[in-house]
């Protein structure tokens, strides 16, 4: 080739265009795992924050994703919702399972969070989550009061006690309105 | 013998971390466990394996100057492609490493493996300083993530080592830790490494 230019720009542009081929490829390949990953994190996450259902369905036109769980015979045991909120370095992203008939909490676990490593990031842990599950809708959840805080993470706890008091009342309404049966 | 030394070179004597001090911000970030430590070395590797190949394979077609916008791009498809691949196949790793796989595009390891090493020799000699670099890369960084393990949750591999009774000293798995930990490592390998030259000299 003569003209350098052309040169550089077919070169850049040929190496462009197989690296796009190759990445529509793999991205073709990998996705369908990707997809199926993310699904089954979903169904564990609303399964364990609902004891006793078997499977669940998303209740549409909600404001914030709400799942209500179902038990074997097809009865709704009560629903769970993703809700998100600040954290002390970043959002907290967890899942609340409630009983709407007995009004409490069935159980609570953490999606993903970017709280300190060995501190922060110990809100996951169920020696803390747990502490939520049984408790009346109407708790305080106050850190150091209604549950132990984690050692350390005083922020991180705090966050969590606060992201589940805050949406409670809203998940409820949304819930009831949007028919979730009962 | 040549090849030898560009596969072994990588795993001491150039290795890029204890000697050349390349990719110290994957090196600082992820190694707070053992685990996270041979995840991103193996991924990078990976990355820096399939990069130096396709650079010395392209090398007699890609424009000088063209040749860094060149580089990056190939280099950019490999770390997609680990990106993609840990995310569908090693969903766990996936998680803790997250953000720090795509930014391996901007390890210097990478470019600068491509840039002195393999746009200017053979596919068979880049692949080794490839495996050498990368391995090298690996075993420092799982060696800086033990360390930082077994010191700051008291575990290594997530096997809980001590009883009960052992505190752990947080600041080992926190940013501050890492700094502490490689500069002690550092000051290490150059007091042996020095020692080594009077020896002979």
């Amino acid at each position: 080739m003569k003209n350098p230019i052309a040169r550089l720009i077919i070169v850049l542009a040929l190496i462009s265009v197989g690296s796009g081929l190759f990445l529509a490829l793999t991205y073709t390949y990998t996705i369908p795992h990707i997809e199926a990953n993310a699904a089954r994190d979903q169904e564990i996450a609303i399964l364990e924050t609902l004891p006793g259902a078997v499977s669940y369905q998303e209740l549409e036109q909600t404001d914030f994703p709400i799942y209500k769980g179902l038990d074997s015979n097809g009865n709704i045991v009560g629903f769970s919702y993703v809700v998100e909120g600040g954290g002390f370095q970043g959002i907290i992203r967890m899942m609340v399972g409630v009983d709407p008939q007995e009004e409490k909490i069935t159980g609570v676990k953490i999606l993903n969070h970017s709280e300190t490593p060995g501190l922060g990031a110990r809100i996951t842990e169920p020696v803390f989550l747990d502490q939520f599950a049984q408790k009346s809708i109407n708790d305080n959840f106050e850190v150091k009061g209604d549950v132990d805080g984690v050692t350390g993470a005083t922020v991180s706890s705090k966050s969590v006690s606060a992201i589940i008091k805050q949406s409670l009342p809203q998940a409820l309404e949304q819930y009831k309105v949007l028919g979730g049966g009962k | 013998m040549k090849s030898g030394y560009e596969f072994y070179k990588g795993l001491w004597d150039e290795n890029p971390i204890f000697r050349l001090l390349l990719g110290m911000c994957p090196t600082l970030a992820v190694t707070n466990a053992a685990m996270n430590g041979l995840s991103m070395g193996l991924a990078t590797t990976f990355v820096l394996l399939g990069s130096n190949i396709m650079v010395a394979a392209l090398k007699g077609i890609i424009p000088d100057k063209v040749r860094i916008p060149s580089y990056i791009i190939i280099i950019a498809t490999f770390v997609t492609i680990a990106d993609l691949g840990l995310a569908a196949f090693f969903p766990d790793i996936y998680k803790v490493l997250g953000l720090f796989i795509p930014l391996i595009v901007v390890n210097c390891i990478i470019l600068a493996r491509a840039e002195a090493f393999a746009s200017k020799n053979t596919i068979g000699m880049s692949l080794l300083d490839a495996l050498g670099m990368g391995f090298g890369f690996t075993w420092a960084l799982t060696l800086l993530g033990s360390i930082r393990e077994i010191l700051g949750m008291g575990s290594l591999f997530g096997i809980q080592l001590f009883g009960e009774g052992f505190v752990s000293w947080i600041i080992f798995i926190l940013p501050p830790g890492a700094f502490l930990t490689l500069g002690l490592l550092l000051g290490l390998f150059n007091a042996t490494l020095n020692k080594k030259k009077t020896q002979c000299g």
